[in-house]
């Protein structure tokens, strides 16, 4: 392994385009979130100073990602996902927060903050899954560990994230010389797994109700958010003195933040961000042609694959297009444990950006 | 094996899907903008602000002075009067509340607010209050409504309330939502501990949605007493009465302020100034008419902190407590107790050889006089010399304001920092004025600016020097107690205290002795205070009539003690216009003393014109 000497920019050969793009995702995450602040107080309660707090370790974690090679990632991964298994059982034994077991109350040692194990998860799954695609695993126990992960998330339960896992699993499994008849058999199998959870009463009343609901009558939520985004016309209301045009969604700042960014923005603005991540999501299948290394191909594309699918998932949810999942939109929604997530995903493409020698 | 197409392939349908999506987002910005603009109105929640009832105000034996009470309203929801329905209602209305005129109707319709109050439902029957609620866009709300039980007892200290604008709604955040601010007075200084937090009233499209309840202000317990202020209110007034019979005076004497203070606690216990107006008038609107004929009369100025008069003698304290501190004493005397011999003028010479002569009030003069007697029987002479010792010692030089040095201490020029807005600092001369003035007033000054009989004047409190009532109670207290701390009206205020002074023990005892000479025998103010009879041993004040430039009558003071052997209250009147002080202020306070000390009570007469 080449030893890099570290800039400023971090270490040397860090490529400038993906640093750019990392930190502009942030920035128009503040902007966004700006708008719905009531005062610039800096405090741990203000939004936007939560986010920048978070931002800002965020962009540290980015560089310090950056340094860790991708045969190292690989390497490491067995051991990744086994304490991603621990963390997600450790979670089921603490007391539930808002009624489910989906973070570590940080509050112990003194940080207002709640982790969110299945965040990180992501990152170990793709690892791991990569490693075991390309064919260094063995494979019954490999995907055994990577459905107990899952199967630990649904217990949470979080029905959102577990169906996200699913479909980024099953994509990356697609990229390997599988048939389709047999993609087509897993998928099938899982959907009686489901069943059968649902059977037993393993999910929890207000995921059933989300279902129903969503097939019954229109959420209030979503329909509150395709107002707000309606709100934001072509231009957005970001230099407007409108106070009439004052759309309550709920949680918005986080999963629906989608819905405040175009009321903000408009339509021009939506269509910077698709283009800035769709000209992302081509850089990266370039490299992901380029490169030579089996095992980093998967990894390159389980990260975008889980990047996009995520944000197709939310942009779906905030339209109101499918029933409400809980998914943020990576380095758009307030929250640490996403950002930070995000950011380590965003160090692995540097790297791996590197680690091919492109630099701009 | 790794399948690149296949990883093509996914992201052809992801973009596929993101193409969706936009298309989405196009038609709900673009195509269906203009059809949801109105289900967004409709979804904006619009708040209408309910006042928030006012705290009370309670005097220092706990009576209610001034209350707040809430009354049932009915209100209009104007967001669902539309073109078809606004016949009925305006129908409606006519109909109950006969007391509503057409133009009082039609102003309720082409109000911008969300809600508009229609008139009070106290008197209206229940199965009335019934019928009318069945009507969709009527509400009922509940409506603070401010009332000053005692209307004009207290209409400058604890001041109104009035529409707050814009200035007054920016300074205090609920004021806009009170549609009430303190206009002046406590009201006005406690407007953040007095003004509660409005309740909301919030609107999803024409549907009130909810209804957050007002929070009510904390109540005020003042340092006033309602039966010391309307005893101090009447006196004030027979004195009025009698300085009209007894001067010819061209315009109608009827300005006047009274303060009582309590000496060891700095507690305002009565605040009176002449004249003054019903609060009450503010609650509903005054009228233009009613409020240019006050404004006139100068009835909104509480004089007792806003009235600027030339102190006269009860100044000449000042003096007083400079000579001992100094020993500073007429050319003959060493000490306070030498006397000199008072022959009714001073004539003194000057470098270049003229003379000038000052002449006393007593123009055949008040013979020998102390310290005491000077004070007692108010002798000029005895504190011209003073000054003029003052002035061929320090004159010219870093020292000379030594008079206005002690004047300030004392708080002279200075605001009090008693708990009221407005309050007026008064003004005390020296040479630095006097060349400020040469440029900006220059009517005032001569040319030579500031000289010897400058110094005299001020002495015995003449000249530019002008001072508020209660900054001369206040002056009386520091000198009593040591310390120049601020007076105040609210019980739980937090005591300021401006500064110490230095006087030794023995000094305010000699000065309460000496000021108990002016009430007896031989003093300027024995006639005013004789028909006390041995009561009057006890009992101290210093009287002070002060000149005014131009056609005006004499400003009238009397500053009393109630007590010499335990002083309790300083009692500061002054009657603008009303002539000698042992005439007309004097009496006046004579009755508030009895009324303190809880003897009979007798009216106000006039007393002996001196000075």
């Amino acid at each position: 392994m080449i030893n890099r000497r570290i800039t400023l920019i971090g270490p040397e050969g860090t490529n400038l385009y993906i640093v750019f793009q990392f930190i502009l995702f942030n920035v128009i995450s503040w902007f966004t979130l700006y708008t719905s602040i009531e005062s610039l107080e800096f405090t741990l309660s203000n939004l936007l100073f939560r986010q920048i707090i978070f931002s800002t370790i965020g962009i540290g974690i980015f560089f310090l990602t950056t340094y860790i090679s991708i045969n190292q990632v690989a390497e490491l991964s067995f051991f990744f996902i086994l304490v991603s298994i621990i963390l997600l059982f450790g979670l089921l034994l603490t007391e539930p927060i808002v009624g489910v077991n989906r973070w570590y109350s940080l509050e112990a040692i003194g940080l207002p903050v709640y982790l969110q194990v299945s965040e990180f998860s992501k990152i170990f799954v793709i690892a791991y899954l990569a490693r075991i695609l390309s064919g260094y695993e063995n494979k019954t126990i490999g995907f055994s560990l990577i459905l107990i992960n899952i199967i630990l998330i649904f217990l949470q339960p979080d029905l959102g994230t577990s169906f996200l896992f699913v479909s980024v699993v099953l994509c990356m499994l697609f990229l390997t010389e599988i048939k389709f008849k047999q993609i087509f058999l897993i998928s099938l199998c899982l959907i009686i797994l489901f069943f059968i959870f649902l059977e037993f009463n393993l999910l929890g009343q207000y995921q059933i109700d989300r279902i129903t609901n969503f097939f019954t009558s229109e959420d209030f939520s979503q329909q509150q958010s395709r107002l707000s985004i309606s709100s934001g016309g072509l231009t957005g209301t970001f230099n407007q003195e409108i106070e009439d045009l004052n759309v309550f969604v709920p949680v918005q700042s986080t999963d629906f933040i989608f819905s405040l960014f175009a009321k903000n923005f408009g339509l021009v603005g939506t269509v910077v961000l698709f283009s800035l991540w769709l000209f992302f999501i081509f850089r990266v299948l370039l490299i992901i042609q380029q490169s030579d290394v089996i095992y980093e191909k998967f990894l390159l594309s389980g990260v975008i694959l889980m990047l996009s699918i995520q944000i197709l998932i939310n942009l779906t949810t905030v339209l109101g297009i499918i029933p409400l999942t809980g998914i943020p939109f990576p380095l758009l929604s307030l929250g640490g444990s996403s950002v930070i997530s995000s950011s380590i995903l965003f160090g692995l493409i540097n790297r791996s950006f590197i680690e091919n020698n492109i630099v701009i | 094996m790794f399948r690149f197409h296949r990883v093509q392939f996914l992201f052809i349908i992801i973009l596929l899907i993101f193409s969706f999506i936009l298309f989405d987002i196009f038609s709900l910005q673009v195509t269906d903008y203009s059809s949801v603009e109105e289900q967004i109105q409709n979804q904006t929640f619009q708040e209408y602000y309910i006042p928030a009832p006012r705290g009370e105000i309670y005097d220092s034996k706990n009576t209610k002075l001034v209350s707040t009470s809430l009354e049932q309203y009915l209100f209009i929801n104007l967001k669902k009067i539309n073109e078809e329905n606004l016949g009925t209602y305006k129908q409606l209305i006519k109909f109950n509340f006969i007391e509503l005129s057409n133009e009082d109707i039609e102003n309720i319709f082409n109000s911008k607010e969300a809600l508009e109050p229609i008139y009070s439902l106290t008197n209206i029957n229940f199965s009335i209050q019934k019928q009318l609620l069945e009507y969709d866009a009527l509400e009922v709300f509940e409506i603070p409504s401010r009332e000053y039980l005692y209307s004009n007892v207290f209409s400058h200290s604890i001041g109104y309330v009035g529409i707050p604008n814009a200035e007054e709604e920016n300074e205090y955040q609920n004021a806009r939502g009170n549609k009430l601010v303190g206009k002046n007075g406590l009201e006005k200084f406690y407007e953040n501990t007095l003004a509660g937090v409005p309740g909301k009233v919030i609107f999803k499209g024409d549907q009130i949605i909810d209804y957050i309840d007002p929070i009510p202000g904390q109540d005020l317990t003042v340092t006033l007493d309602i039966e010391l202020q309307e005893i101090v209110i009447e006196s004030l007034i027979e004195g009025l009465d009698l300085a009209n019979k007894n001067f010819e005076s061209e315009s109608n004497i009827e300005r006047g302020a009274v303060v009582v203070l309590n000496i060891e606690t700095g507690e305002v216990e009565a605040m009176v100034s002449l004249p003054d107006f019903d609060p009450n008038q503010f609650v509903e609107g005054i009228s233009q008419f009613d409020y240019s004929r006050l404004d006139r009369k100068q009835a909104f100025n509480n004089f007792a902190i806003q009235g600027l008069y030339p102190p006269g003698s009860v100044f000449k304290v000042v003096a007083y407590w400079l000579a001992i501190s100094e020993n500073i004493f007429p050319v003959d005397a060493n000490s306070k107790d030498d006397s000199i011999d008072c022959t009714g003028n001073l004539s003194f010479g000057f470098n270049d050889g003229s003379k000038q002569v000052y002449r006393d009030w007593k123009l055949e003069g008040h013979g020998a006089v102390d310290l005491r007697e000077s004070l007692k029987q108010s002798c000029n002479v005895y504190f011209w010399d003073i000054a003029l010792k003052i002035w061929r010692q320090f004159g010219n030089t870093d020292g000379e304001s030594l008079l206005q040095e002690y004047s300030k201490e004392l708080g002279f020029s200075k605001l009090t920092n008693v708990d009221l807005p407005y309050e007026k600092i008064g003004i005390v001369p020296d040479r630095q004025l006097f060349e400020e003035w040469k440029i900006t007033r220059p009517e005032l000054v001569r040319e030579e600016g500031w000289l010897g009989g400058d110094l005299m004047n001020l002495i015995i409190g003449q000249g530019a020097i002008t001072t508020t009532p209660l900054q001369v109670a206040n002056a009386y207290r520091t000198l009593i107690v040591g310390q120049n701390s601020s007076p105040y009206l609210n019980l739980n205020a937090t005591r300021v205290v401006n500064n110490n002074i230095n006087i030794s023990n023995e000094f305010s005892e000699f000065l309460l002795n000496d000021l108990g000479s002016v009430t007896n025998t031989g003093g300027t103010a024995f006639k005013a205070f004789s028909i006390m009879g041995d009561e009057v041993n006890d009992i101290g004040g210093k009287t002070g009539t002060a000149q005014n430039a131009g056609d005006k009558n004499n400003t009238s003071w009397f500053v009393g003690i109630d007590s010499i052997s335990e002083p309790k209250y300083v009692i500061a009147t002054v009657v603008d216009e009303g002539g000698s002080g042992s005439a007309v202020a004097a009496p006046i306070s004579r009755r508030v003393i009895q009324f303190l000390k809880g003897l009979e009570l007798t009216p106000v007469e006039f007393g002996e014109i001196t000075e």
